[in-house]
Order: structure tokens, then C-alpha cells, then sequence
């Protein structure tokens, strides 16, 4: 048997409003407590201070005035209607009574000095019965050697006891009902929004991949989790989608130079051949197989680079790479018919990978070089630019790429018609986007500046300084 | 030369073993780390073809071990991590040179021949030769048959490359790698166009071609 515990128990609000009230109630009744303790010790001490000052009142009443002033004093303060505030008894010096509340001194009390002494005091009631209550009296022995003796009702603070325990009751519930409310409207309204990102994230995982957590604009925890979430969850969506693709084009791109290959083979088998016809078929069929596995090397690569792998940080002379890629290059243009010429500037140092931004500058450059078209003319140039990034850019005069595929050229294996009957993998320029995005830089594609039919392409790869 | 291969994939040491064998080469097979390297330090190799993948004792670890033994023969990592990181990593463990699967068999048989070449020419060479054609190493000066050849610097550390490793295929990739320090295969053939500049300078005037096309390898400067 498996039990489980009502989902309203096992739940964050449950809990918080529990830990919230339980804790309310530990403060509520330390509150009362100190409350009582603090409110009977004031009390008390208020009576002590007034019990010394009325002991001191009265010796000074039978200084000035012997016995018969001080007897006076008594019974005007015992007379008071309704007072019982404090209890006198005035005994003369054989120990005998002279006036006062109480018949007799009570027991153990010392006749001299602070010494205070608890007793039991009966207090005749109305109708016959009667009432003992605690009293807390003192005595001191005059010059005379008749004793004064003051006391009171320490029942009076006694007393107080009830009412504050009345006062608990009544308020307790109340505070510890308060207290439940407001841990459940808290946690609640947190809980709530736990539960929103638990059903994003169920969302997601049920396959809707443009689920997003709502965020309230209240810039809170929870909005900032659900900022990162949604940031996340928009990355896994775009990571989706390009591995979607990647997979489609990986099985379009390679279906048709694998096909060649295999027709190629067969027609080969069929058909006999001379050694020098079978040497170039087989030169044919190797050349197609080396493109083959560039492909895939470049795919391989492309997909380390884009998962965040690799990309050395550290100084790069940017301008010496362009420098030795532009020396590698010349001759090629050279021989191609067509112009090139590099303006490179000087101090080009970033953080950055040296064989990354290389490729990437060489994908660039072999690009200019594939499409255009003799007598063209490549122009490539690298310096500083704004915020010290290191701008590279190449523009050649050839056809160009309309402004409404610049986007997607970058993308993996997108090949424009115009260039399906180039050799190449597609992933050139996705490389370069990759590269560009590994140093935190931007890749960029305009218009070449050239004439309307011939406007030319301008690469431009913006490295920061890192 | 003897070589000896370590590497676990059986199908693949057969293969490497097959394409050495086919270029003249005398070959031994490991499939583990450990007794790889037991070998290795047993037997006199001219070149040691390792995986950097291996069961027991990878073949970082293995090659950092054969070095600090004195192992002297030299290194060639295969590996499927190709990339560039990889490849210093490997370097730095002690090996002397890097190849990313798949490859070409031509590629593997070039490298491991330009291998087994280097410890011959240990010693400091002031001077290179391949026929008539010489090489200055110190005046840094060209000539053939006694006339002298005006090279750009690169051009210079290109036949200084070919040169060294006269009678041996240089593949295309290596001449990226080695002479330009470039990892990576550019879409374009770059090289073939300053194989035939040099080309144009040390064989055009002369009788004798030196500088050859090896067909789906790469290059081979002979005499």
C-alpha cells in the first residue's frame, strides 16, 4: 500500500502557510509572555518603591510628632473609603496593638531592616464568608521602640494574571487565523507562479517548442527565472530547428554526389574499359569521395563550433593573419583573371582563435574568388573600427545576393540556385557566422556598392576586441 | 621501414596496416594501450602510429610514458577528435605529427613517410639538394644548375619543405599545415597555384622536371 499524502499538504503553499502561522504563534505568545512578566515586575516594583516611601512617610509623621502624630497618620490612611491599597498596623513598644488594619504582626517578620514578608490576610466579606488574599508587608521599629508595620495586597497584581490570560485566548486565535491567511495569500501567489514555469516546462516537453513562461513585468525572482527559461527554451527551439534542417540538408546535400558516385560505379562494372579510362573514372570517383568527407568535416566542425567548443581565447594579430591569407590568395586571383588587392592596416591584435578567424577570412575569400566573375576585381580590407573591434571586409563585383536571401545564405547548407552548380558544401558562410558568434562579433552581408547588374557582394566580419 | 600501429579498431589498424604494407613498409599491430607501449619500447620502430583512443592506457598518456622511457622513434596521432586543439594537445604529449579520420590512405602513407625521413636528417643541414637544384639553408639562396633563383620568402619555406622531404609524397594538406601553418582546407586549390609558381621558377628553364604531380596524393619533388 502506498500512502499518499493529499496533494494540498504535500504542496509549497501548504508548507509556507504552516511554517509562516506555527512561527507567528511562537512570537504571539513570547510577545504575551513578556507582556505579563514585564507588566507584573513593573507593578510590583512600582508598590515596593511606594511601600519604602510610605514606611519613610510614617517614621517621619512619629518624628516630628511622637506616637500620637504618627497614630493619626494611621488611621487617617486606613480610613480612606475604598482604599485598600496598603494595610497598616501600629503596635506599641510592648508589642501591643495601637491601630490599624491587622490584629497582630504575622510570623517570621523581622522588626528591623528591608526584610519583607508574604502572608495570608482574611478579609471579611458582606454576607459572612471570607476572603483570603496574599499581602507583602514590612516592618520597622521607631525610636520609641513602637513597631509600624505596612503592607499590600500583592493579590492586586495576582489578579492581573487572568485578564492577560484572557487577552491571550481571545487574540491568539485570531493572530494565529490572520497569520494562516497571510502564509497562504503569500505562498500561494508564489506557488502560483511556480506552477505557471512547471507548465511551461511540461509544455516544452510535451513537444510545444514555442511555449513560453509568462513573465509579469514585476522584475521579481520569479520574472527573472522566467526570463532565463524563456531564453533558454527560445535557444533549444532555434537548436531544434537548426538540427532539423541540418538533417534535411545533410541527406539532400549528400544524396546527390553519393548518387553520381554510384552511377558512376555501375556504368563502370558494366562497361570495359581501357587503363586509362579506368584511371580517370576512378580519379573522378575519388575526387567525389574527397568532397564527400570535406563535407562532412566541415559539418563536423561547423556543429563543434556552434556547441560551443573550441575558440581559443588569446592574442591574435588579426592584420598578420589577413596579411599571409591575402599573400596566399594573390596568386589565385592572379590566375583566375582577376584583380585583388588588400589594404590591411596595422596594429590589428585581438583576443581571439588564430585558426578559427583564419578560416573564416579564407571561406570569405574563397568565395569572392568562386562567384566572380573575370575580369573582376576583389577588394579586402581590415582595420580598426568602432570600440577598437577589428573589421575585416571583402567586396567583389560579382552578381551579388539579393537583399532577400542575405539572411539565408548564412544558414547551413542554403545554397542559392544560382551557385547549385558550384562545388562547395553551403556550410562556408555558416561558418563564418559561427565564427563571428564564438568571438561575440557580428557577420554581416550588403550590397557591393557596383552597378545594377553586377552590384557586387560586401562581407563584412566584425571581430570585438575581446 | 618498420612501423608500429596501436590501435583498437581492428578494421582500421588492418586498413593502416594494409596501406603501409602497400607503400614498402614493415608492420606491426597493437590493439591495447598497454601492450602497445610494451612493444613499442621492445622492438626498434622507425614510426609509431598510435590511436588516440585506446583501451588500457590512452594514447596520450602512452606516448607522454614511451618519450620519458627514451623512446625516440616518432609519432604519428590518428584520431577521430580532428580538431585543431586536439591536435596541439597531441603534440605537446610528444607526438610529431596529426591526422584527423577519415583520411586518405595517400595522406596516411605521406606522413608517416615524412616521419621515418626526419630522424636521418637530425643533425643541423646548412644545405639542401635534389639534383642540380640547391638550397642554401643559412644565405638563404636558390640555385639550379649554378643559376640562381629569386624566391619570395614563402616560396623560399615551400621548396625548403618539398626539399627536405625529397622522394616522399607531400600532400596538399601537409604543404597547408607545414608551410603556411594553416589547419583547415581552403574550398579553393591554393596550393596547386603556388606549386606551379614555384613550379614556373625551378623547373620551367630547365630540362629536367623536378617538381611532380603525384595524382590524387599531391606532390613529389625528385630528382
Amino acid at each position: 500500500m502506498n500512502f499518499r499524502l493529499p496533494t494540498l499538504v504535500r504542496t509549497t503553499t501548504f508548507k509556507l502557510a504552516i511554517i509562516h502561522s506555527a512561527l507567528f504563534a511562537v512570537f504571539l505568545v513570547g510577545l504575551l509572555v513578556f507582556l505579563y512578566v514585564s507588566t507584573v515586575v513593573y507593578l510590583r516594583g512600582e508598590a515596593s518603591a511606594s511601600l519604602d516611601a510610605e514606611i519613610i512617610e510614617l517614621t517621619q509623621a512619629h518624628r516630628q510628632g511622637g506616637l500620637v502624630r504618627l497614630n493619626q497618620s494611621v488611621l487617617e490612611r486606613s480610613s480612606v473609603p475604598g482604599s485598600r491599597q496598603f494595610i497598616y498596623l501600629l503596635l506599641d513598644d510592648e508589642g501591643r496593638k495601637i491601630s490599624g488594619d491587622l490584629s497582630g504582626l504575622p510570623g517570621g517578620i523581622p522588626l528591623e531592616g528591608q526584610g519583607r514578608v508574604v502572608f495570608n490576610i482574611d478579609y471579611p466579606g458582606a454576607d459572612g464568608t471570607v476572603e483570603t488574599r496574599a499581602a507583602e508587608g514590612r516592618a520597622s521599629t521607631l525610636s520609641d521602640g513602637a513597631v509600624i508595620f505596612v503592607a499590600y495586597d500583592v493579590d492586586e497584581f495576582v489578579g492581573i494574571i487572568p485578564r492577560i490570560t484572557q487577552v491571550v485566548w481571545t487574540a491568539a486565535p485570531i493572530g494565529l487565523l490572520m497569520s494562516l491567511i497571510g502564509g497562504v495569500i503569500i505562498s500561494r501567489s508564489a506557488a502560483q507562479r511556480a506552477e505557471e514555469l512547471a507548465k511551461t516546462a511540461e509544455g516544452v516537453m510535451a513537444g510545444d517548442f514555442s511555449r513560453r513562461a509568462p513573465v509579469v513585468g514585476s522584475g521579481d525572482e520569479f520574472d527573472r527565472l522566467a526570463e532565463h527559461l524563456n531564453a533558454m527554451l527560445a535557444r533549444i527551439e532555434q537548436l531544434m530547428l537548426a538540427s532539423r534542417h541540418v538533417g534535411d540538408s545533410i541527406a539532400h546535400d549528400l544524396r546527390s554526389p553519393l548518387t553520381r558516385l554510384r552511377n558512376r560505379l555501375e556504368t563502370s562494372i558494366a562497361r570495359e574499359m581501357t587503363a586509362q579510362e579506368a584511371e580517370e573514372t576512378l580519379s573522378l570517383t575519388l575526387a567525389e569521395v574527397d568532397r564527400v568527407l570535406a563535407t562532412f568535416n566541415a559539418i563536423q566542425r561547423l556543429s563543434r563550433l556552434e556547441a560551443g567548443e573550441g575558440g581559443k581565447v588569446e592574442k591574435t594579430d588579426v592584420g598578420q593573419i589577413a596579411t599571409e591569407l591575402a599573400e596566399l590568395y594573390q596568386p589565385v586571383f592572379e590566375e583566375a583573371g582577376l584583380g585583388f588587392n588588400a589594404a590591411i592596416g596595422r596594429n590589428l591584435v585581438i583576443m581571439g582563435d588564430r585558426d578559427l578567424i583564419a578560416q573564416a577570412v579564407a571561406n570569405l575569400i574563397d568565395n569572392a574568388l568562386k562567384y566572380t566573375p573575370p575580369p573582376g576585381h576583389v577588394r579586402f580590407e581590415v582595420a580598426r573600427g568602432r570600440e577598437g573591434a577589428v573589421v575585416l571586409k571583402v567586396v567583389d563585383t560579382g552578381p551579388g545576393i539579393p537583399e532577400a536571401d542575405r539572411a539565408r545564405v548564412v544558414q547551413r547548407f542554403v545554397r542559392l540556385e544560382a551557385s547549385r552548380s558550384e562545388e562547395g558544401s553551403g556550410l562556408g558562410l555558416s561558418l563564418v557566422e559561427a565564427v563571428a558568434d564564438v568571438h561575440h562579433g557580428a557577420f554581416t552581408l550588403e550590397d557591393g556598392g557596383g552597378p545594377p547588374d553586377r552590384p557586387g557582394l560586401s562581407a563584412t566580419l566584425r571581430l570585438p576586441r575581446g | 621501414m618498420r612501423v608500429l600501429i596501436i590501435e583498437d579498431d581492428r578494421e582500421m589498424a588492418a586498413f593502416v596496416a594494409k596501406v603501409l604494407k602497400e607503400t614498402g613498409h614493415v608492420v606491426d599491430v597493437a590493439h591495447r594501450g598497454d601492450s602497445g607501449l610494451t612493444l613499442a619500447r621492445a622492438g626498434d620502430f622507425d614510426a609509431l602510429v598510435i590511436d588516440r583512443m585506446l583501451p588500457e592506457k590512452d594514447g596520450l598518456t602512452l606516448v607522454k610514458e614511451y618519450r620519458e622511457g627514451g623512446g625516440q622513434a616518432p609519432v604519428l596521432f590518428l584520431s577521430a577528435l580532428g580538431e585543431v586543439d586536439h591536435r596541439v594537445e597531441g603534440l605537446k604529449a610528444g607526438g610529431d605529427d596529426y591526422l584527423g579520420k577519415p583520411f586518405a590512405p595517400s595522406e596516411l602513407a605521406a606522413r608517416v613517410e615524412a616521419l621515418g625521413r626526419r630522424q636521418v636528417s637530425e643533425a643541423p643541414v646548412t644545405c639542401l639538394k635534389a639534383g642540380d637544384l640547391e638550397m642554401d639553408l643559412l644565405a638563404r639562396r636558390v640555385t639550379r644548375a649554378g643559376k640562381k633563383i629569386d624566391l619570395q620568402p614563402r616560396e623560399f619555406r615551400l621548396l625548403e619543405y618539398l626539399m627536405r622531404h625529397a622522394g616522399q609524397v607531400v600532400t596538399r594538406t601537409m604543404l597547408l599545415e607545414k608551410v603556411w601553418d594553416y589547419h583547415f582546407d581552403p574550398q579553393t586549390n591554393v596550393i596547386d597555384v603556388h606549386i606551379s609558381r614555384l613550379r614556373g621558377k625551378i623547373d620551367k628553364d630547365f630540362g629536367e622536371v623536378l617538381l611532380h604531380t603525384v595524382r590524387g596524393a599531391g606532390y613529389r619533388l625528385q630528382a
